[in-house]
């Protein structure tokens, strides 16, 4: 097990430094930060101080050598457009999206589990037939088109719920929290709905195929022949032997909405960071696209390592090395 | 003793809290919410710019002169001013102005912010101060490098800061911290979520009519036009042209509507070479440049790509400005008119056209790249085989600028706040490379001793009216000789709840010190 997390903390740096490269080497490319805050009629001089002042006279390598050896010392750099430390500004906003996120992810499961394990043991009923069929819808259907209609609908229509926002939150630890008020749940439903849709979608199919393919297995046979009830049969032996890719994607899926929820954060107003990643991009602002692509990395490094873990959890023959 | 006067001062502040509470009973808190397309990148003035950061500067903080809704300018935190010399300006304070902390505003803070903004990030905003100084607590004296006439219209851009507070709070934490003399104090600022302004009692010219001031950044158009219609927020910016008719026909609901003063204009390169064009550069002939601008069709451009939201503008500055040259218009000069476009591209000897690429942005202006293709469909008419180079604003100020090698025919917008055209015509048409701080924008190396010397007399007079003279004449000049071609002003869409009154200011910047809510 030591041995195993060495292993996975010298990738896990390995692969942060190639991020930060990747990245310095592709924001040279994107435009001059520095035409981003100055006014478009500055003089030379003008913009050779702001030059300065960003720190952007020096050469690409300087500049990288600067933002290494301040990294080892916990300063991630200020962003060139807020003129605030980096990591601030996404660390202020992550709290937002991963509740986003969660609520998201605990919708998929809910209805992903029950219809994909139903839709496997029936392959031939009418009912799974429909669940498949949705299913295609919501793996096909762009998010920001879902996320208008329900907008258009659920908001504007019948005033269900706001259209965008993120209502009021309570603090928690210091984080403010809006799954701990009624108003911010009145808020979170759309978004949450939009962002799960697709997710909901694959794990559903994945289940599905998992069961299919399980369901052929003797030991399903034994087991019902030893006369277990066909719900302890599907949920405890058959779910269970279909679920490791099931995990695997849950985990890169989790990850991914987190990092990349930017399209439902924009259609709803949601405070969230994602949307700070695109504002960066067109602005390019590369302190903030540095630490929020390395902290993205981090977080699905961590996020495959509990997959791993989950792993020996359901299926005892697998041990970590 | 000392017990009497602390219930004496307990006393008072009931009875304070009593004549709130009744004042608050009688009379309702007024409230506003706000829809922008962006949240503020700072709330300090001399960190940035860009339009939703200004918005909210000029709610927390006040210029010496005051420039109103409609571009004229008047006195703000100085009552007057006069010109000593013609390099020497005295501006006389106003007298009792508080910050929000209750510090007061004398002078020295009027000093402070000068020097402050010319090692900022912004040494623009001073460019035209060369030295300040108190004469007393309430007298500043200013010299400019040379003459200049409009250094008061210059002065409604800089915000006045408090130079104790801000060297205590330090710059990073001035952007979350603001400290001000203007009408709302800010309440909270939560990113990306809401930032909510308190109105301040204490205001000079009185408290503001609305008490509380939310602005929300809803970036998506269609989820601003949701949330107004859901009664989320109570005006948005920036109406998106295909919802304009819809909120139209909602009960409840207006639109307003009015033109911008960001023109949209063709810069054509003038130098014997051009790095797009093979071979000489046609467009050193006027001609050339004449037959381009009538081929093109404002008006068409504005009812098929903008919905008619558009102005075509009629000279390079709007007639509100110091330099609009009366009764002239671009448009009634060079019509439309293909075969004259023709004749001209003939008797310059580019009967058979030329290839040229035009550098347009994507993302800055109201449906720039649909533009840049209108362009290239109505310039092959005369056999101008126009290839379009578009991207996105981050890399576009990079790839344009001066000295433009790479670009023949630019697109880009250009507002004069200051309400004056010399800037314009100093930064856009001087001679390159002749004088520090002029025709640093000058992207198609445009070079005429006229017109050098027009814009050299206007900055060196200290009478308006003699500007006004000869930037009208270099209005006139430009108009003759075409170094660029004004196509038109977009125009800036708002949309209102009813029982709110807005008007909009021509500079874009929303204030709620001017709006009002029905009970």
């Amino acid at each position: 097990m030591f041995g195993y997390l060495l292993k996975r903390l010298i990738q896990m740096t390995l692969v942060l430094w190639v991020v930060s490269v990747i990245v310095f080497l592709m924001m040279s490319f994107t435009g001059d930060p520095v035409f981003m805050v100055v006014p478009i009629d500055a003089t030379d001089a003008e913009i050779a101080q702001a030059r300065r002042i960003l720190g952007l006279d020096q050469s690409l390598l300087v500049q990288y050598w600067r933002f290494i050896s301040s990294l080892v010392q916990g300063d991630f750099g200020n962003s060139y457009v807020f003129r605030q430390p980096a990591m601030t500004l996404i660390l202020e906003r992550l709290p937002a999206t991963v509740e986003m996120v969660l609520v998201a992810m605990a919708l998929a499961l809910a209805v992903a589990i029950p219809l994909g394990v139903y839709a496997g043991a029936n392959p031939e009923s009418r009912i799974s037939r429909t669940i498949m069929a949705g299913s295609l819808l919501g793996i096909s259907l762009p998010g920001f088109w879902v996320g208008m209609v329900l907008i258009f609908l659920f908001a504007v229509h019948w005033g269900f719920f706001p259209s965008s926002g993120r209502g009021d939150t309570a603090e928690f630890f210091g984080l403010r929290i809006s799954l701990l008020t009624a108003d911010g749940w009145h808020h979170i439903i759309l978004p949450a709905v939009t962002l799960s849709l697709a997710t909901m979608a694959i794990l559903l199919r994945m289940t599905r195929a998992g069961m299919m393919e399980v369901g052929r297995q003797d030991f399903m046979k034994f087991a019902r022949a030893k006369g277990a009830t066909r719900r302890d049969v599907l949920y405890k032996h058959g779910l269970k032997n279909a679920l490791i890719p099931v995990i695997t994607i849950f985990g890169l899926q989790l990850g991914d909405l987190i990092a990349f929820a930017t399209i439902t954060e924009t259609i709803f107003s949601w405070p969230g960071m994602g949307k700070l990643l695109i504002d960066s991009i067109y602005r390019a602002d590369r302190p903030v696209i540095v630490v929020y692509l390395m902290l993205v990395a981090l977080i699905f490094v961590i996020i495959n390592f509990l997959v791993d873990i989950v792993y020996t959890l359901i299926d005892p023959r697998i041990t970590l090395k | 003793m000392k017990y009497l006067s602390e219930t004496a001062l307990h006393a008072s502040a009931l009875g304070l809290a009593l004549m709130a509470a009744t004042a608050g009973a009688a009379l309702a808190e007024k409230s506003v919410t706000i829809g922008l397309t962006a949240d503020p990148s700072h709330l300090y003035p001399l960190a940035g710019e860009e339009l939703s950061s200004n918005i909210i500067y000029y709610h927390l903080y006040d210029p010496l002169v005051k420039r109103s809704a409609d571009l004229s300018f008047g006195p703000g935190l100085a009552e007057s001013w006069e010109n000593v010399d013609d390099t020497t300006w005295r501006f006389k304070l106003r007298d009792g102005v508080k910050f929000h902390n209750g510090n007061d505003f004398t002078a020295d803070d009027v000093v402070f912010t000068v020097e402050k903004a010319r090692t900022s990030i912004r040494p623009d905003l001073v460019a035209n101060i060369a030295s300040i100084t108190a004469v007393d607590d309430l007298t500043v004296e200013i010299t400019t490098p040379k003459p200049y006439a409009v250094l008061p219209n210059d002065l409604a851009e800089l915000l006045i800061l408090d130079s104790d507070y801000t060297t205590e709070t330090g710059d990073e934490k001035m952007d979350l911290e603001p400290m001000g003399t203007g009408p709302y104090m800010l309440g909270e600022w939560i990113k990306e979520e809401k930032l909510t302004l308190n109105a301040f009692d204490g205001y000079w010219a009185g408290a503001p009519k609305i008490d509380t001031v939310t602005f929300r950044p809803i970036t998506n158009p269609a989820t601003r036009t949701a949330a107004l219609l859901t009664g989320e927020v109570d005006v948005i910016q920036d109406l998106a042209v295909r919802d304009v008719d819809r909120v139209k026909r909602e009960d409840g609901f207006e639109v307003v509507t009015r033109p911008s003063l960001l023109n949209v204009v063709l810069a054509m390169d003038t130098r014997a070479k051009s790095p797009t064009i093979e071979g000489d550069n046609p467009m050193v002939d006027q001609r050339v440049r004449e037959a381009i601008a009538r081929a093109i069709d404002t008006d068409a451009i504005n009812k098929i790509v903008m919905n008619g939201l558009a102005t075509p503008s009629d000279q390079f500055v709007p007639a509100s400005h110091i330099g609009y040259a009366e009764g002239m218009s671009f448009r009634e000069m060079y019509p439309v008119d293909i075969e004259k476009a023709k004749e001209l591209m003939a008797d310059a000897g580019y009967a058979d056209g030329f290839t040229m690429t035009l550098d347009a942005t994507n993302n800055r202006y109201v449906n720039d790249a649909q533009i840049a293709q209108a362009l290239a469909s109505m310039l092959a008419k005369i056999n101008i085989n126009l290839q379009l180079n578009i991207m996105p604003k981050s890399n576009f100020w990079g790839y344009i600028r001066v000295p433009t090698e790479q670009s023949s025919f630019i697109m880009s917008g250009w507002d004069v706040p200051a309400g004056d055209a010399g800037s314009m015509y100093g930064a856009l048409f001087y001679t390159r490379d002749k004088k520090e701080g002029y025709g640093q924008v000058n992207r198609g190396s445009y070079s005429n001793p006229e017109l050098d010397e027009l814009v050299d007399k206007a900055d060196a007079t200290p009478s308006i009216e003699e500007r006004d003279q000869y930037l009208q004449e270099a209005s006139k000049l430009l108009l003759a000789d075409i170094p660029m071609i004004p196509v038109h002003y977009e125009q800036d869409i708002y949309a209102v709840r009813d029982g709110v009154t807005l008007e909009p200011r021509v500079d874009k910047f929303l204030w709620a010190y001017d709006m009002d809510v029905a009970e």
